[in-house]
């Protein structure tokens, strides 16, 4: 199909369309942030460092960020056994009352986050434990969790049963051949599902307003309620800070599962 | 990986320990879970998956609650007696009819438009013999990721304005002003940009799950391009299609950052028009409610989905398959 | 930006008088009798290390922060924190502390007297008394919340005016003399309101033919002028919108707080702002401290707001802002000398457009939700 040249040339030029339509706004963001202006231009003013020096210079960004990490730390720690059991759970095996469930692992997409957001401040109010970090990386992680059953899932998909059945013949426990054999095969779609998860809790904050105070503040809230007020170009470094771990990650990502694992098809 | 020193007689004795740790634990579970019981596994496996997400249902209790009681003006607290005055108020506001009619437009051209620009791409990603090239396609991908709504929102405002990015190039070529921005089509453009990465995502497994091979049998019967894609191709990615669908759709649904700071606070989508009652008004019950038909419209449409085109690749079981 | 600025720093802060503002603090701890052994500074309630003060963004927070939050942490050793979450998101989370009987998220607000008064009814302040706060002392009456029997749950600190701001290129004739120049076709989709139309009704009754005596009965005259505007597409935003969009060519009119306007100008931005001939509303903020914080850090928080309150730092912060404090004789800047935007006699009162606060507390949701309709059909 792909040989036949109308089917080439529609791929690739709705392709290439994705590719300046989903990069514009981080180029045009990235470029902004060198500006030696007081103001969010493009083409920038000029070229200069100074608003990196102003972020790197305050202390509330950098107390900030260590949170955001912590949240997203969180995040991903309640994420990945609770993302993998369930994923298993769904795959593996039958269930009565699925098409219940299924809506109900749903909710955290069919809910508003505003909603979300107010609702379990008033749980985790009534629980007495607003003013940590874990809350949000617990409310980080609820928003978001179908991701990382789904990532989990098509790893599920693709995993042989008779891999453990092997495991199972040659004397390992069911136990010894969870930790063994299935945990290791499912790692690719366990690590793609948790750096979605680190990077969607890196970058909440509707939910998050509601769960921090100003002495706990994330970095994305601090960068809504602060810099939002007034846009100057600082706003665009925050974002080249993220790039910098978006392209730490990925990398990472790269080496250790390898990006294309999933995608190359037979 | 962990396993392979298994039954080496060298292994160390922090591994011995995980050892016994593991048998341990596995006596420990057959007592517990003799024979018949192991039927439960799935729902122990389903019980922290389901207590996280239990937290935004516990939410909904004090949401729905309020969402049945009205504010009393001269205490400003919530009345003690439960009415669905609420919920009348919303039937007969105008502006909340005219909020939910483009909140549900707005997400159906959304989700149509993503997935006509999500499968190119995720076929391209999924077909390409170039590992360079695949890689590439993932990394622009995952890169809007990191930047966040807001910032992505910010640079949309550059890119749109009327001294923007656009307006610059139309000016040099001696064309006309667009004031796109603070419209509704500027508030679409910045959600479909934030949806594709996430429209690709998901279908990305499916088509990985299509064997090239058969689209070379369906060529090699005879079948042209187009056939091979209508007949072949799209039946084969329809679980792709149904949890890439599923999930723009639920997320541009109760979608707040874009319609805010896109919209110019004149094309408010269902969640900003929750926002405003919350805080605005100070209005919670007003609000509560408006959220609450938000989440029973939502869920019962994702629902009717799941009851037509099945559960896709967001479903339990391997029955979509 | 804006008030990065040095040139706007120098000029709207014309002395500090540290020292001064210092010894009020010091006055301010000597509270007549129901403290006496702190007069003798010793044994004051502990420190906390941090105090959380909400403000909005911009020039308010730099003026809060250069005119009192510097003083203060300079006189009592005490950080202060400022927190820009936006004031209407506050609301909801101080309510739900108080209500589930948590400590609140910040220890002194600084709001609009209409949701302060809201605060106040449903109970959520932490009164404040002379003997606490001495510089309650010397206000002007319009400090003083109506419908308290006397008591300060809130204090009103200055005055502002909803000015009409135009941008200089738009208006080289002068400025506009009507509010109807927000009709003007040449205008549409570059007019420019807050997105809740606060600030805006007592003129949009009156442009609608209505008059001030038709508040809160007959607001039909309102509405029908927002309709009108409708149609003119403008832009709903909160304060630093306006700034911004100025900034960027977005807008050519709007109505917003003159100090915005003021900071748009102060940054080099070709802005003016005027008070058209039927009026402009006026209305005033206040500070309060929440329910619920420990005693101490409720002390603090007190003593924070009598800071805010000493006639010194009142000056500074207000001179910043561009606005008539709530006390008389302090000076204001001269920038500012005859403006009608900034109302100090009777007569400049006069001009101007007021609503009661009990009225705004009753009815201004409901006015916010019928604007929202008519600006989302």
């Amino acid at each position: 199909m792909f040989r036949a040249a109308p089917f080439r040339i529609a791929v690739w030029s709705v392709v290439v369309f994705n590719i300046i339509f989903l990069g514009l706004p981080t180029v045009v963001i990235v470029l902004a942030s060198f500006t030696a202006g007081d103001l969010l231009t493009f083409p920038p003013e000029g070229f200069s460092l100074r608003w990196y020096e102003r972020l790197l210079g305050m202390r509330d960004f950098r107390e900030a960020l260590g949170r955001s990490l912590q949240v997203a730390l969180f995040c991903t720690l309640f994420a990945m056994p609770s993302g993998t059991l369930a994923a298993l759970a769904m795959v593996r095996y039958r269930i009565r009352f699925a098409r219940t469930l299924q809506l109900y692992f749903l909710l955290p997409f069919t809910v508003p986050l505003v909603v979300s957001g107010i609702g379990m401040m008033y749980v985790f109010g009534d629980m007495r434990v607003l003013g940590s970090l874990w809350p949000v990386g617990l409310a980080t992680c609820a928003i978001n969790l179908p991701f990382m059953i789904w990532s989990v899932s098509s790893a599920v998909n693709r995993l042989d049963p008779d891999l453990e059945n092997a495991a199972a013949n040659c004397g390992a426990t069911p136990l010894q051949a969870f930790f063994t054999v299935t945990i290791p095969a499912l790692m690719p779609g366990i690590i793609t599902g948790a750096l979605l998860m680190f990077i969607l809790a890196l970058n909440e904050f509707i939910v998050s307003i509601f769960l921090v105070d100003a002495s706990i503040v994330t970095l994305p809230v601090w960068m809504y309620t602060s810099i939002r007020n007034i846009i100057t170009p600082d706003l665009a470094a925050v974002s080249v800070v993220y790039i910098l771990f978006a392209i730490v990650s990925i990398f990472a990502l790269d080496r250790w599962v390898g990006l294309d694992i999933f995608l190359k098809s037979k | 990986m962990q396993g392979s020193n298994a039954g080496r007689a060298d292994a160390s004795p922090l591994t011995r320990a995980r050892w016994r740790l593991t048998d341990a634990a596995d006596t420990m579970l057959s007592a517990l879970f003799p024979g018949r019981a192991r039927r439960l596994t799935p729902y122990i496996f389903l019980i922290p998956a389901f207590l996280i997400v239990g937290v935004i249902v516990a939410g909904l209790f004090y949401i729905g609650d309020s969402s049945l009681r009205v504010l009393d003006r001269s205490t400003f607290l919530q009345s003690e007696d439960y009415s669905l005055e609420n919920y009348v108020n919303i039937y007969e506001r105008a502006g909340y009819r005219s909020v939910l009619f483009r909140t549900f437009s707005g997400t159906a051209i959304v989700t149509i438009t993503v997935l006509l620009l999500s499968f190119p791409y995720a076929y391209l990603m999924v077909r390409t013999q170039s590992s360079f090239l695949r890689k590439f396609l993932l990394f622009n991908l995952f890169l809007p990721f990191f930047l966040g709504q807001v910032v992505r929102a910010y640079g949309w405002l550059i890119i749109l304005g009327q001294e923007g990015l656009v307006n610059g190039i139309l000016g040099q070529l001696g064309l006309a002003n667009i004031s796109v921005l603070y419209t509704n089509t500027a508030v679409l453009i910045g959600l479909i940009q934030y949806m594709l990465p996430f429209g690709v995502l998901m279908l990305a497994p499916a088509l990985t799950a299509i064997d090239s091979d058969i689209e070379a049998a369906s060529e090699g019967l005879g079948a042209k391009w187009y056939q091979t894609l209508w007949h072949v191709v799209l039946p084969l990615a329809k679980p792709g299609f149904v949890a890439a669908t599923v999930v723009v759709f639920t997320i541009t649904l109760t979608e707040f950052a874009i319609p805010a700071i896109l919209g110019g606070g004149t094309n408010d989508y269902v969640a900003n028009a929750i926002y405003d009652a919350f805080f605005r008004v100070s209005d919670m019950g007003a609000g509560s409610a408006l959220g609450v038909v938000l989440i029973v419209i939502g869920t019962t449409l994702v629902s009717v989905l799941f009851a037509l085109m099945g559960t896709g690749t967001v479903g339990f079981l391997k029955e979509d398959k | 930006m804006s008030i990065k600025d040095p040139r706007l720093s120098k000029l709207v802060m014309p002395r500090r008088r540290f020292l001064t503002s210092a010894a009020a603090l010091g006055v301010a701890s000597m509270g007549a009798g129901a403290f006496p052994r702190l007069a003798f500074g010793q044994d004051e309630p502990e420190k906390p290390a941090e105090i959380i003060v909400r403000a909005w963004g911009g020039v308010w927070m730099e003026s809060l922060a250069e005119g009192v939050s510097k003083p203060f942490e300079e006189a009592t050793g005490i950080r202060v924190r400022h927190d820009l979450t936006e004031d209407n998101e506050m609301q909801p989370r101080i309510w739900a502390a108080v209500a589930q009987n948590r400590t609140p998220p910040i220890h002194v607000n600084w709001d609009t007297s209409t949701n302060a008064t809201q605060s106040a009814l449903r109970g959520v302040c932490d009164t404040l008394t002379p003997d606490m706060v001495p510089n309650l002392e010397g206000l002007l009456p319009a400090a003083q919340p109506t419908g308290f029997d006397g008591a300060f749950p809130i204090v009103n600190c200055y005055s502002y005016v909803y000015v009409l701001a135009y941008r200089d290129e738009a208006f080289p004739d002068g400025p506009p003399e009507s509010w109807d120049v927000m009709l003007d076709p040449r205008f549409r989709g570059r007019v420019a309101l807050y997105n809740d139309g606060i600030g805006f009704e007592p003129v949009s009754v009156v442009m609608g033919g209505g008059s001030m005596d038709d508040i809160p009965d007959n607001m039909e005259p309102a509405w029908e002028f927002y309709r009108q505007l409708r149609e003119q597409q403008p832009l709903l935003g909160e304060d630093p919108d306006f700034t911004n969009w100025f900034q960027r060519g977005e807008i050519d009119v709007a109505c917003t707080i003159i100090s915005n306007a003021r900071a748009a100008k102060q940054a080099g931005i070709p802005v003016s702002w005027t008070v058209p001939r039927e009026g402009a509303k006026y209305d005033t903020d206040a500070l309060w401290v929440p329910a619920g914080l420990p005693d101490n850090e409720a002390y603090w928080a007190k003593q924070y707001v009598n800071a805010a309150l000493a006639p010194e730092n009142m000056e500074n912060w207000c001179s910043m802002l561009g606005l008539p404090p709530l006390r008389a004789g302090l000076e204001g800047p001269e920038d500012l000398v005859g403006d009608p935007a900034y109302p100090t006699t009777e007569e400049d009162f006069a001009r101007l457009l007021n609503i009661p606060t009990p009225i705004l507390v009753e009815h201004q949701s409901d006015w916010f939700a019928q604007f929202r309709d008519i600006m989302q059909s």
